[in-house]
């Protein structure tokens, strides 16, 4: 992406109509179940910490999926959420999904996931694509393992991710995910994130603290 | 009253003593000393560099300058350098009817399942009844899969079992109405022949399959007679304890151990000359060593990769002493069996087999090394006289009678990084030496090489330190099983690990290998070099060759700091009722500073006669 003023100029109409739409969505009470390609979500209620240790939980926050539903390389959350959960499963580790209305940060949204999981360990999945693998014990801005170039993650990436996730929560110790490095991504795609991320924290809700979600997917 | 200093140049490490002498009392105190790495090759005019910085800790511990010194002792270093080779000496190759080495992490399902292998894309020319296993390419999606099968089996198709080239099995499993076995991960899935009877086995969890590894298993399934029973043997066997298998019956499909041709090894000794092939293995090698010793020349077939690396030691050693490379000998050799993991040839998933391997150590020896050159160099920086003190082993058995409870006869064994030294005094002060090939470098070789590691400094670190896992972000747990709590949390990059516990720091082994595994490897890497090195040594050294006719062994040198390597040779030798332990220099400098110490005691002292094995 060329930042030239042009584009600036995109960027700042597209945070302030985001801006005034805050106000119209928040008279509208959000529906219960949204969804993204063939993703269906539904909200259950308050998230509680879990018991059983053969869990993994996911943490996304509210507009995953529903006001948002691609990352900011234009992947379908639909089948990013689909490949992290399939990893989990394929270790024989069952994925639980709930939904951050405090805070849309990966960081603390990773943590406070594996604080409500039963293994102790939980992913952060934001809208624009950034993820990480975080444990309970751990510091909030610490992790287990941080993807900070979300542009380059495809959908094996996140996959792996998950199987990863899925390995720590058994005890094991994997090897980290690789990842590559692009000088450009930053310069790039930072306008674009930060856009996303605006857009992200309209969302948040803090009566509405973190609840559960049942994911189903079409295919 | 005037200051002496000893100077030890090791192939590792340059130790330094500094003792204050009062020549009438003849009393000497030690005042203090210096330890830095050995700058080059031993021997040569490099170490210069090493020894300053040795000496010059020493000095400043102590306030002294070059200008209080009386004289620097320089030890005339054994003219000893060893080196390294790895020879793998199989292969595995298999072509066609299974997928040997192949234990895929996550296989779905449990069960046997038989069948004739088919496309997925072709499952709708299958007709009600047939016995299938479907081969499921990466573009199939994993729910499209497990829906097709369903469908298939809807219609009276028996899909007994699958074979999938992603991460896919378990996903497709949990979607199947009826669990069947499937494995996964096969990456050259394009490879498997399709129309061909093949059977899939996965075991529980924790289970090992226990059909396709049993030839009569095999043959049951694929009702073979007895002559192709024997010819499938090497499948089943290659099988044992796989969580997971595929066999494919195909008319030439076969997998085979090859011997790779390494090279032979001519051992020329006193009472004859021997010819043995390396991939005979170490053992082989071993025995015809013994046989002939003492050894007066090893050489290595020309064009092999072993008759490069002793011409390549020679060369070496050639140069440093300026000597034609005619007269350069090796004395003496260390083999050693060990595994490398290597991809197996016409593989279809990319399978490893540990590989028989041998790891061969050299020991050159030379007349004499240039050391008036590096003496002459000293005093020309130093404006001290330098002299040249009397042989390493007499120093060093000067400076380990030190060791408080010792007494003579008896043994050190000076453990290094290139080379196993030992020498024996008697009660008459005869001294008799040896030197063997490996040591400390031969050890982390044989880490690095065995657990695929492909960084030698990991192995090193791994060789010195003991193991713990990282149980939580609270608690390690160590190889002894023992517990170790935290106040603070551990590092996020070491949740899960096996980590070294090397000083202060805490270091992760980035693989996939267990505790157990990895210590495993560690104490048979010592065992093969260490303790089969000083049993070798005292044989060797002993007049009557009888090792219950000592009773003191004193381990000094590098490698006799070690925390385990001690202990594993004292167990050992006390089978001969021999007294071993770690050397305790002037009862405070541990396992270190032996020969630098002897040479300052020598001072006052003449020395023995010594005699060279």
């Amino acid at each position: 992406m060329q930042l030239n003023e042009d584009a600036i100029r995109q960027i700042v109409v597209d945070v302030v109509s985001g801006m005034t739409k805050e106000g119209g969505n928040s008279a509208s009470t959000s529906t219960s179940t949204a969804g993204s390609g063939n993703m269906t979500m539904k909200e259950l209620g308050l998230a509680e910490e879990g018991k059983s240790s053969d869990e993994v939980v996911i943490g996304l926050p509210p507009a995953f999926g529903k006001e948002l539903s691609k990352t900011m390389t234009e992947q379908d959350h639909a089948d990013v959420l689909r490949e992290v959960m399939a990893g989990i499963e394929e270790e024989g580790i069952k994925a639980r999904v709930v939904k951050n209305y405090v805070t849309a940060d990966v960081g603390f949204m990773g943590h406070k996931a594996a604080q409500l999981s039963g293994s102790g360990i939980g992913i952060g999945l934001q809208s624009k694509g950034t993820i990480l693998i975080h444990q309970k014990d751990l510091n909030p801005l610490s992790n287990l393992e941080l993807f900070p170039q979300a542009p380059l993650i495809d959908l094996e990436t996140f996959r792996q991710i998950g199987k990863n996730a899925a390995r720590y929560a058994k005890g094991e110790n994997p090897d980290p995910v690789p990842t590559r490095n692009d000088q450009m991504a930053r310069p790039k795609y930072q306008a674009i994130a930060a856009v996303l991320y605006n857009k992200e924290v309209q969302y948040l809700d803090q009566n509405k603290k973190i609840v559960d979600v049942e994911v189903t997917f079409g295919k | 009253m005037e200051y002496i200093v000893g100077v030890d140049i090791g192939n590792s490490t340059t130790e330094v003593a500094i003792g204050k002498v009062d020549k009438e009392k003849e009393n000497i105190d030690f005042i203090s000393d210096g330890i830095y790495k050995t700058t080059g090759l031993k021997g040569t005019i490099d170490n210069i560099e090493g020894i300053l910085n040795s000496l010059n800790s020493a000095l400043n511990k102590v306030d002294l300058g070059y200008d209080d010194l009386a004289l620097i002792r320089l030890n005339e270093a054994t003219p000893v350098i060893g080196d390294l080779a790895m020879e793998t000496i199989t292969e595995t190759v298999i072509t066609e009817s299974t997928m040997i080495g192949h234990d895929p992490w996550t296989p779905g399902g449990i069960g046997l399942g038989v069948g004739v292998t088919t496309l997925i894309n072709d499952i709708d020319d299958c007709k009600a009844g047939e016995d299938v296993i479907l081969i499921i390419p990466g573009s199939v999606d994993f729910a499209d899969a497990a829906n097709i099968i369903n469908q298939a089996k809807e219609r009276g198709v028996n899909v007994n079992g699958a074979v999938a080239q992603k991460d896919d099995a378990v996903l497709i499993v949990n979607r199947l109405d009826e669990t069947i076995p499937v494995i996964d991960e096969v990456k050259y899935i394009d490879r498997i022949p399709l129309a061909k009877k093949a059977a899939v086995e996965v075991a529980r969890p924790g289970g090992t399959i226990d059909k396709l590894s049993n030839p009569y298993g095999i043959a049951t399934i694929f009702e073979l007679d007895s002559e192709d029973t024997k010819h499938i043997f090497p499948v089943a066997r290659s099988l044992i304890g796989n969580r997971s298998a595929v066999v494919i019956r195909t008319p030439e499909g076969d997998i085979e151990e090859r011997k790779i041709p390494a090279g032979e090894i001519v051992i020329i000794g006193d009472r004859g000359k021997s010819e043995i092939g390396i991939d005979s293995g170490a053992d082989e090698i071993m025995d015809s060593l013994e046989k002939i010793h003492p050894i007066e020349d090893v050489q290595g077939q020309p064009g092999t990769n072993v008759g490069g690396m002793l011409d390549r030691v020679k060369a070496t050693m050639s140069k440093v002493t300026d000597q034609p490379l005619q007269d350069i000998r090796i004395k003496d050799i260390l083999a050693v069996n060990t595994f490398v993991p290597k991809e197996v040839k016409g593989g279809l998933a990319e399978e490893y087999a540990m590989e028989n391997a041998v790891g061969l150590a050299a020991m050159v020896k030379t007349s004499q090394l240039p050391m008036r050159k590096i003496a002459d160099k000293l005093e020309e920086e130093t404006n001290v006289k330098v002299e040249i003190a009397g042989v390493e082993a007499n120093m060093a058995i000067l400076g380990a009678l030190t060791t408080p409870g010792t007494d003579k006869p008896f043994v050190i064994l000076d453990m290094g990084g290139g080379s196993t030294d030992a020498a024996m005094v008697t009660t008459k002060d005869t001294i008799y030496t040896t030197h063997l090939a490996g040591a400390g470098d031969m050890t982390s070789l044989l880490i690095n090489t065995e657990l695929g590691l492909g960084d030698i400094k990991l192995a090193e670190l791994i060789k010195k330190n003991p193991l713990a896992k990282v149980e939580s972000v609270f608690h390690i747990r160590h190889e002894d099983g023992s517990v170790n709590f935290f106040d603070e949390p551990l590092a996020p990059k070491l949740f899960g690990r096996v980590i070294i516990l090397s000083d202060n720091d805490k270091i992760p082994i980035p693989t996939d290998h267990s505790l157990d595994k990895i210590r495993q490897v560690r104490r048979d890497a010592k065992n093969d070099v260490f303790v089969r090195n000083s049993i070798r040594a005292l044989k060797r050294i002993i007049p009557t060759g009888n090792i219950r006719d000592i009773d003191f062994v004193v381990m000094v040198g590098g490698s006799a700091i070690d925390f385990e390597i001690p202990t594993m040779i004292s167990n050992r030798l006390s089978e001969y009722g021999v007294v071993a332990g770690r050397g305790n220099i002037r009862g405070v400098m541990g396992p270190r500073n032996a020969v630098a110490t002897g040479l300052v005691l020598s001072y006052l002292e003449t020395e023995g006669s010594v005699i060279d094995e």
